[in-house]
């Protein structure tokens, strides 16, 4: 979770990552911040997050975001 | 047969939803699906092959990718991992291979439909040019309904059934129903199966509740369409059929007064569309959010046509986005260019290749391609100047977030879209740049006043869309705050319930734009 956090942080300094639990319906993760996430979470864990996987239930929250990364590590 | 004429709403539309009404539930979706081909047959006759091919081709493909995927799962059992791995990779290329073919039949027809002229053209320009001494034959083929709409529906079909998103449907009936469904066939709103075959498949019991408010959002759609945009159709012809003659102020206006059309016109529509799927309880995805509240640029594409916004996202943005080509790039920009250069980079990239074809998808010819890049300039800049602009309010203190200047940006977001939709009406780039240049240089506000009731609308053609347009305005400012107005009506007592209903079928004819002096106007979205 701290590195996701720390991932997070890079993207946006301002958020309380770890308290917000609607990043996409609050537009705090919009399309445009998706993707340099997208970037940063692939280089630093070693996964590949397909289009496929970027539903709202996966980027919500760092939490489920940590979960998509455990997934996808486990793959 | 129009969406808002009487041969539609009254007979078409009377008559599906009694047959639907009487028919056994499990056979009721036989209704629409020969409802659905009844109309496009009634609007483009023998065209409608193109709808069935491509049908044809997305179920085919559909069930092959199917057919790939469970021959894989069966014969991975019992295999070594290296074995598994070499089955993997030729699934894999088998899969790539069926889309790749079934999708090049699709976007072929679309291509060679509507797209080839305009690259004959092109080509034919570029050889002379260069002095080549070769010509393509320029054919001009008549477009079919709605295959703008419908060829994005099933390559989405297909692209999901690919990425396992769910499996392929082996009832030819529903994919033909879900690629054809009458309402949404001309104009959208471009739906996704897993969201819309099923119900349209299932079959519903006649609801009172889901005709009523389908009724009421069909009468609130006529009268955006006739009282609204239908009459403001005749002030946009004018001063754009002569701008050369008219002065920078009337091409304000009309460029104004033709957002205000295309979006009462597209808005309509969609109401009227969404009302009448409501009747057979289907329910249609959301294509406008108040689109003129909108803050940003941004903001405004995603509130305005949505499922097209939305389609390009998932099937072009974020594929092109997360490619490795994509992503190595963002890589070596920030190793030479730094961090935030090299964050910015892939999605840069991907949006200028999304408004390539949203610009593209709009017609064949460079206007279009302006148009799309247009709001790809203003977007990007938006993107990319969005920590110096954060600074620069936090250096000065100044409140990012409130009332005055949210109201300033939302002015500056329709002065934008106004430009936008004036490249979208103009003839031709030359002629958009040629009407800028004579608003900044030949404003003639002056005479405004009198020029202004000079071009095919009265005055009280102006009080009646000014009242019109301030009803609109209020109902979105109502709908902003959350509030459900049909579900408020609905709450009313009865009196004053149906005086509300009459007075809105009241206001339509009276006030609506047909008769002597107009032309039916044909929605300018049923174009694509």
């Amino acid at each position: 979770m701290e590195r996701i956090i720390k991932v997070l942080n890079e993207i946006n300094p301002t958020v309380n990552w770890e308290k917000e639990t609607d990043l996409i319906g609050n537009r705090i993760l919009d399309s445009l911040r998706i993707v340099q996430l997208v970037g940063a979470l692939n280089d630093e864990f070693d996964i590949k997050i397909t289009p496929m996987d970027v539903v709202p239930e996966n980027f919500c929250s760092a939490e489920a975001i940590a979960r998509l990364v455990g997934r996808l590590e486990d793959e | 047969m129009g969406y808002a004429s009487y041969k539609y709403l009254l007979i078409f539309l009377g008559s599906v939803l009694f047959f639907y009404t009487v028919m056994p539930r499990r056979f009721k979706w036989t209704v629409l699906l020969a409802a659905s081909y009844g109309f496009y047959w009634i609007s483009s006759g023998r065209l409608a092959v193109f709808l069935i091919a491509a049908t044809t081709a997305v179920y085919l493909g559909g069930i092959l990718l199917d057919k790939i995927g469970e021959t894989a799962a069966l014969g991975k059992k019992g295999l070594e991992k290296e074995e598994k791995k070499q089955l993997k990779s030729l699934i894999s290329f088998q899969k790539k291979a069926v889309a790749a073919l079934t999708l090049c039949i699709i976007f072929g027809m679309l291509l060679v439909i509507k797209y080839s002229g305009f690259f004959a053209n092109l080509f034919n320009r570029a050889a002379a040019f260069s002095g080549v001494d070769v010509s393509l034959p320029v054919f001009s083929f008549v477009m079919p309904l709605g295959i703008s709409y419908y060829t994005l529906q099933a390559a989405g079909y297909l692209i999901d059934v690919y990425r396992g998103k769910y499996r392929a449907s082996y009832n030819f009936g529903k994919v033909a129903l879900f690629l054809s469904f009458f309402p949404q066939i001309v104009q959208g709103p471009i739906g996704r199966f897993d969201r819309l075959a099923d119900p349209l498949y299932e079959g519903h019991r006649f609801s009172y509740e889901n005709v009523t408010a389908g009724l009421q959002l069909i009468c609130w759609g006529l009268f955006k369409k006739m009282v609204i945009a239908d009459r403001l159709n005749i002030f946009v012809a004018d001063v754009f059929g002569n701008y050369t003659e008219r002065s920078g102020s009337l091409i304000l206006a009309a460029g104004a007064l033709y957002t205000l059309q295309i979006y009462a016109e597209f808005s309509a529509c969609m109401d009227i569309v969404t009302g009448s799927a409501q009747l057979f309880s289907v329910e249609l995805d959301k294509n406008f959010e108040r689109p003129f509240f909108s803050k940003s640029v941004s903001e405004f594409w995603r509130r305005w046509h949505i499922t097209l916004g939305a389609w390009l996202k998932d099937y072009v943005f974020y594929p092109l986005s997360f490619s490795p080509a994509f992503m190595g790039l963002g890589r070596f920009t920030k190793k030479h260019f730094g961090e935030y250069a090299g964050s910015m980079v892939p999605a840069t990239l991907a949006l200028f290749f999304t408004w390539v074809l949203i610009g593209f998808w709009h017609g064949a010819g460079l206007r279009f391609i302006v148009y799309g890049m247009y709001y790809y300039a203003f977007m990007v800049a938006g993107m990319w100047l969005e920590p110096l602009i954060a600074r620069a309010f936090s250096v000065s203190r100044i409140k990012r977030d409130c009332l005055p200047l949210n109201i300033i940006r939302m002015f500056r977001t329709a002065a934008i879209v106004v430009g936008g939709m004036m490249l979208f009406r103009a003839g031709s780039v030359t002629e958009w740049t040629e009407m800028i240049r004579r608003i900044f240089t030949d404003f003639g506000s002056s005479e405004f006043m009198q020029a202004v009731v000079g071009c095919g609308m009265d005055i009280h053609d102006f009080y009646i869309v000014g009242i019109g347009a301030a009803a609109m305005l209020a109902v979105s400012i109502l709908q902003e705050k959350g509030i459900n107005i049909r579900e408020s009506v609905a709450r009313q007592y009865l009196p004053v319930r149906w005086a509300a209903y009459a007075g809105l079928i009241l206001a339509i004819v009276v006030f609506g734009a047909y008769g002597t002096g107009y032309d039916a106007v044909d929605f300018i979205y049923a174009q694509f």
